[in-house]
């Protein structure tokens, strides 16, 4: 978990290696076998020009992130919005960043709000987006 | 067509689907003992091949964009009901998609997750 919460505070990276093993691990454990992911041959006809990651697997790197950094209240109290710029491939090293933007008060109730993206080992943007946490106690997070 | 609702589904987030689940994402051990808790990409994973079931997605449909809402922690072995329905249609050119509103909820119908997914359909 971060030490510390404030605004302008950069969260650890998540970095993962894409390969079509992992890809093909994810559709048997989320029973999403879109041949667009799995079937090579099919992926390789299509305008991609070959099989790319689930978004979903994706947003389970981006989810780690958050939940390494805020644990329970990301879990139960986290909001995220993304746009998937780009697909990932087999090969690809995708590394989920983020960045504390600011720290909102509402209602009594602190919220971290967060800028999220991922990109590639080429620095291409595979998903850019925003989350927001909300934090267990306003003396917990630091505010600024 | 939009408003339309898809049949509900159920899931039973049991140990040997998150385990699978975890070891799929690649989770590191300082997310595995966060413990008895279901991961929520796990509960919103569920409830997107739910509504791609029900949908009977095109081959090639891919994910354009999503929204997702956390409000529940869940204890694996858990079963959640999953309900989906149609947000809007739009056609961009020869692009088309679909917007979906997916609610999960647990078996004392709180609400445990909500989102929006834009998917793309292939031209």
């Amino acid at each position: 978990m971060l030490a510390e919460i404030r605004k302008g505070k950069t969260i650890p990276p998540v970095i993962k290696h894409i390969n079509q093993e992992k890809i093909n691990l994810y559709a048997e454990a989320s029973g999403d076998f879109n041949p667009i992911h799995v079937n090579e041959s099919f992926a390789a006809q299509t305008p991609l020009g070959g099989t790319i990651a689930h978004g979903m697997l994706i947003l389970a790197y981006v989810s780690e992130l958050m939940t390494l950094a805020f644990g329970q209240s990301w879990l139960s109290g986290g909001k995220l919005s993304i746009r998937f710029k780009a697909p990932a491939r087999p090969g690809d090293i995708v590394t989920a960043t983020g960045k504390i933007d600011s720290i909102e008060d509402k209602n009594g109730i602190s919220y971290a709000n967060c800028s999220l993206e991922c990109h590639n080992q080429r620095d291409g943007a595979i998903v850019i987006g925003e989350a927001s946490v909300k934090l267990a106690g306003k003396e917990e997070n630091g505010s600024e | 067509m939009p408003g339309y609702e898809f049949p509900p589904a159920s899931y039973e987030l049991s140990s040997s689907l998150i385990s699978k689940y975890l070891k799929a994402v690649d989770s590191p051990e300082e997310i595995k003992t966060l413990g008895e808790f279901v991961p929520p990409l796990a509960i919103a994973a569920y409830a997107m091949t739910a509504m791609a079931g029900s949908l009977s997605l095109p081959p090639g449909a891919i994910h354009a964009s999503q929204e997702l809402d956390f409000f529940k922690l869940l204890p694996i072995g858990a079963t959640i009901d999953c309900q989906t329905k149609v947000a809007r249609k739009l056609t961009r050119g020869r692009l088309r998609m679909l917007v979906l509103e997916l609610n999960v909820f647990d078996q004392s119908k709180e609400r445990v997750q909500s989102g929006k997914a834009t998917i793309m359909l292939p031209a």
